[in-house]
């Protein structure tokens, strides 16, 4: 963690917001020493833009990646209401 | 007699999209009867990404019915992405009505985007400075909206009603989202106004990382079908005649609603049907 660590974060959020993906669904947050970046994504290359934002908006930081590639596979079964 | 509705949001297909969903629809037909969008369908509501859209989702064998989601409006432009839906047979409610008549029961689904303000004990209200009235302002006319597209169905005699909203009625669905952004993702007011009208499930997405099950004051079951969330191409819900509310039948409603007349279904298809 920095000084600048809280500004660096929301630069990541905008970023990823503002980009090619309109991503404002992942999580970004401090948590103790670390950053952590959470969430779901449609697909491995959405995932891939987003690791690189990381790397290069949190450079130097100790950042814990939970970032998953959400599948969309026709669904198992129904819920009975 | 059983209802079939699927029900996904928040797809997000941006313009490289084509091809992500379609192939997990390949038995829509068998599995549904309709199939319903819960907004945020493109990623910055471009006419190229609606497109992508309207593309993937076009020649279903079911009826499909959407609302917008806040990155469907982030391009300013609402109208030509419903319009270029609307072109492959895919229908866009905001404050409005369509039924869907399935064998003998006439199903009704009140859309709007909705939009955020916070649930009851710490919503906003029409408060302080321009800006923030008339963010409140427009909540609330939004919920107004699908209360009144939720009494267009009532008066229509539909068995089913299903209010369908981008934003959240309920914080319950919201659960596993940082509780800072609970003003962002929903408003107490259209659970409000599904509760004062009535409705037999309420289907939201907007919030990736809440809740799938969630339930209104009044007892009408919440989903929330944001696509990141529930991490399959849609979800699926059945409804039994014995599942559709029961005060209905207590007073004799269930009769009446099957003397409207069929006129009257029509225009409110038709009014379904503009934007």
């Amino acid at each position: 963690m920095t000084d600048d660590t809280e500004y660096r974060i929301e630069r990541l959020r905008h970023r990823l917001a503002h980009g090619e993906l309109a991503e404002l669904g992942v999580r970004v947050e401090a948590r103790g020493s670390a950053v952590i970046v959470s969430g779901a994504v449609a697909d491995a290359e959405c995932r891939e833009v987003i690791l690189r934002a990381v790397a290069e908006e949190l450079d130097g930081l100790h950042v814990q990646i939970d970032l998953a590639v959400a599948p969309a596979d026709e669904p198992a079964r129904a819920e009975e209401l | 007699m059983t209802i079939r509705i699927a029900a996904v949001g928040d797809i997000h297909l941006g313009v490289g999209g084509a091809g992500s969903l379609r192939p997990s629809l390949a038995t829509l037909g068998e599995r549904a009867d309709l199939f319903l969008l819960a907004g945020d369908l493109t990623r910055h509501g471009t006419a190229d990404e609606a497109r992508v859209v309207a593309d993937e989702l076009a020649d279903l064998p079911v009826p499909v019915i959407a609302v917008l989601g806040n990155h469907d409006y982030h391009g300013e432009q609402p109208d030509q992405v419903a319009a270029i839906l609307a072109e492959r047979g895919i229908r866009t409610l905001e404050s409005q009505s369509a039924i869907v008549e399935v064998g003998a029961c006439r199903v009704g689904i009140a859309g709007t985007k909705g939009f955020g303000g916070g649930f009851a004990g710490h919503a906003l209200d029409v408060f302080g400075e321009p800006e923030l009235k008339a963010l409140a302002r427009k909540s609330a006319a939004l919920a107004d909206g699908l209360a009144a597209a939720l009494d267009e169905l009532k008066a229509a005699g539909c068995g089913l009603r299903v209010a369908l909203t981008h934003y959240s009625p309920v914080p319950d669905t919201l659960a596993g989202e940082p509780p800072e952004i609970f003003p962002f993702l929903g408003s107490y007011l259209l659970a409000q106004a599904i509760d004062a009208s009535g409705a037999d499930l309420a289907v939201h997405g907007h919030a990736h990382s809440g809740s799938e099950r969630g339930m209104t004051s009044g007892g009408v079951r919440v989903r929330n079908v944001a696509q990141p969330l529930i991490r399959r191409a849609y979800a699926l819900f059945h409804l039994t005649e014995s599942s559709l509310s029961e005060d209905e039948d207590a007073t004799g409603e269930a009769a009446d609603r099957s003397q409207a007349s069929e006129s009257q279904a029509a225009e409110l298809q038709a009014s379904g049907a503009r934007r």
